[in-house]
């Protein structure tokens, strides 16, 4: 079973008063195995969003199937094992943090015991225990996103669902995002997030899905993703055409970013002293090596600009 | 669903609903005068103070009519689309709900929220006749036909919110109710004296589609013994036909008939709700 899984998955929406209609999401095939945190990235205007809102049932495929942990999207069932923050959060904010935790603990038919319980519990986890008392309306754009939070994961749901978390958080909100997902996984929850964030994303994913004008473009677990290709910054005292001969017998990508330094891309880590050794032999004088596995970053920026080639 | 209905009714509140009730307050406040005045104006007999009173329950009522139709529409219009458009729906809709639930539940609370104020209303009316002469029932006798009112067009205006914003949908709610009252006082009696046909049809018509008429004399036929003597008597010419046109009798299948309206239009509302895109 997985914990989700659409099958040829589309979303047209078709303006009311003519005008063209958008292709918001063209046969979406996804499968996301149950326990894992899944990175859903894409552009904007990808449709991440309208995928979630079909995972969610809130919005109604054109086409294609949608299935959550087991069961059709959006029903009862499906809805009673998941926790959604929504990307345009609005909350009733005429409630306070722990009222408005209530209503949703009442509204997922929590018992009042375990409800009382978990309130702490969530409010504890997001940073927001001082200010239970506040009404919402009170609260800064960041502590409506951690609420949000807590409110998505407050009944314990074998799947959480967060669109852009972290969008409205400063550096320390989001480490506390990261550690409440990483709790989650602990817990063998399955997390399906989608933010911009991407730094975010690579320290706490295990699988991501690019998506790019409605379709994936890329799927998989970092590790298979990121592999092993290497960049490079050389820093010389200059740079000669010899050297950037030599540098191009090894290296799949050979950058000259000005006449003092270089970008080099290897396929594999272990290539990259030979990159230094052969600058030394082309008589290069080395001021600064810097290796870096390449980032979740440059992969998402090649893939959506080799798309749109 | 029990949720729901509270957090309508909390939400109803919290809209100050009850600046409306202050108005209320002072439109009844303001009817407490009228027995007098009318006593005065009349030579001060004890039978004018009467008729004030008469009047003063039959104003009252008409006011709580007006102002709970109002609230209903007030709140209803804004409850689905507008909802869904600020985005509180979208954090409600994917708890396990089923969205019948969520669109009943809006719909009894606001009920219950416009029960409540009618309650209170008549209260404070039946208690300033009570001060002024002995206690009157007929407020109460009428109540549950007043409740239709807001019922009638709360319920419209749920149906029409399910698709449109609320200035639109409380828009063609209060168009529907002008054009039934246009109907009723101006078509009608236009209608029967020069005994159109067509006109006439259209009004019978105008009634089918929005029956407030229908409410009207179900209410009346309440508060009958309060007209005064001239005030409603039939017209001196005309045939029986025309008579019978321009006050038809009260039947109970009116009943039944504003009973179907209300669950057409709760279906209507259902349907579209159950099929649209929340985002
Ligand atoms: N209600 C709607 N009516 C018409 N078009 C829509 C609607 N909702 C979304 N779209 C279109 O669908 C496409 C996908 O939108 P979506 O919100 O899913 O993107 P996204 O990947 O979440 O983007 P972002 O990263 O900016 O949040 C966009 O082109 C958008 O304009
Ligand atoms: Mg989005």
């Amino acid at each position: 079973m997985w914990a989700i899984e659409t099958r040829g998955l589309r979303k047209v929406f078709r303006p009311l008063m003519g005008g063209n209609p958008v292709v918001a999401v063209d046969h979406l095939d996804l499968q996301v195995p149950v326990g894992t945190v899944f990175g859903f990235l894409g552009p904007n205007g990808a449709g991440k969003t309208t995928t979630i809102q079909m995972l969610i049932g809130n919005v109604y495929p054109t086409a294609g199937k949608a299935w959550v942990l087991g069961y059709p999207a959006g029903s009862i069932q499906a809805k009673k094992r998941l926790g959604f923050l929504p990307e345009k959060f609005q909350f009733h904010d005429f409630l306070t943090a722990e009222e408005l935790l209530r209503l949703h603990g009442r509204l997922a038919r929590m018992e009042p015991a375990t409800l009382n319980r978990r309130i702490d519990e969530v409010l504890e986890l997001v940073g927001l225990m001082e200010r239970r008392k506040s009404k919402i309306r009170e609260f800064s754009k960041g502590m409506q996103q951690r609420i949000g939070l807590a409110q998505a994961i407050l009944h314990d749901p074998e799947l959480v669902i967060l669109d852009e978390p972290t969008s409205a958080l400063d550096p320390l909100g989001r480490r506390r995002v990261r550690e409440v997902i990483q709790y989650l996984k602990q817990r063998g929850k399955t997390v399906f997030l989608n933010s911009h964030l991407l730094s975010e994303v690579e320290r706490s994913c295990d699988y991501v899905a690019i998506l790019n004008k409605g379709r994936i473009v890329k799927q998989g677990t970092l590790d298979e993703l990121l592999v092993n290709r290497s960049v490079v910054t050389i820093e010389l005292s200059q740079v000669t055409p010899t050297i950037r001969e030599a540098l191009g017998r090894i290296a799949q990508k050979v950058q000259p970013i000005d006449e003092r330094r270089i970008v080099v891309e290897v396929e594999q880590e272990r290539q990259v002293p030979e990159l230094a050794r052969a600058v030394i032999l082309a008589g290069g004088e080395l001021i600064s090596f810097q290796a870096q596995r390449e980032s979740l970053e440059d992969l998402f920026i090649q893939t959506i600009e080799g798309e749109s080639k | 669903m029990w949720t729901i209905v509270m957090l309508t009714m909390q939400e109803a509140m919290r809209r100050r609903a009850f600046l409306g009730t202050l108005i209320i307050l002072a439109a009844l406040y303001g009817l407490t005068f009228l027995p007098k005045a009318f006593q005065q104006a009349l030579g001060g007999s004890p039978k004018s103070f009467e008729l004030g009173v008469n009047l003063m329950i039959l104003f009252g009522v008409d006011i709580i009519k007006f102002f709970s139709s109002v609230l209903a529409i007030l709140l209803c219009a804004g409850a689905i689309t507008s909802e869904i458009e600020r985005g509180y729906l979208a954090a409600i809709l994917p708890r396990p709900l089923h969205r019948f639930e969520i669109f009943l539940g809006k719909w009894l609370g606001v009920m219950l929220f416009c029960v409540a104020n009618a309650l209170v209303w008549t209260t404070l009316l039946w208690v300033s006749v009570a001060l002024q002469t002995k206690p009157r029932a007929e407020m109460w006798h009428a109540l549950p036909y007043v409740l239709l009112y807001p019922m009638m067009y709360g319920t419209v205006a749920l149906a029409l919110s399910s698709f449109s914003s609320a200035p639109i949908a409380s828009m063609f709610t209060v168009a529907a109710g002008a054009f039934a009252y246009f109907a009723d006082h101006f078509l009608r009696p236009i209608a029967a004296f020069f005994d159109v046909k067509l006109l006439q049809q259209l009004v019978s018509l105008s009634e089918w589609v929005v029956p407030m008429a229908v409410l009207k004399r179900l209410v009346q036929a309440r508060v009958d013994t309060l007209v005064p003597p001239g005030m409603n008597d039939a017209p001196p010419v005309g045939s029986e036909v025309v008579l019978h046109f321009l006050n038809p009798p009260v039947h109970l299948l009116d009943l039944v008939y504003v009973g179907a309206y209300l669950l057409f239009w709760l279906l209507v509302g259902l349907f579209i709700f159950q099929r649209r895109d929340v985002q």
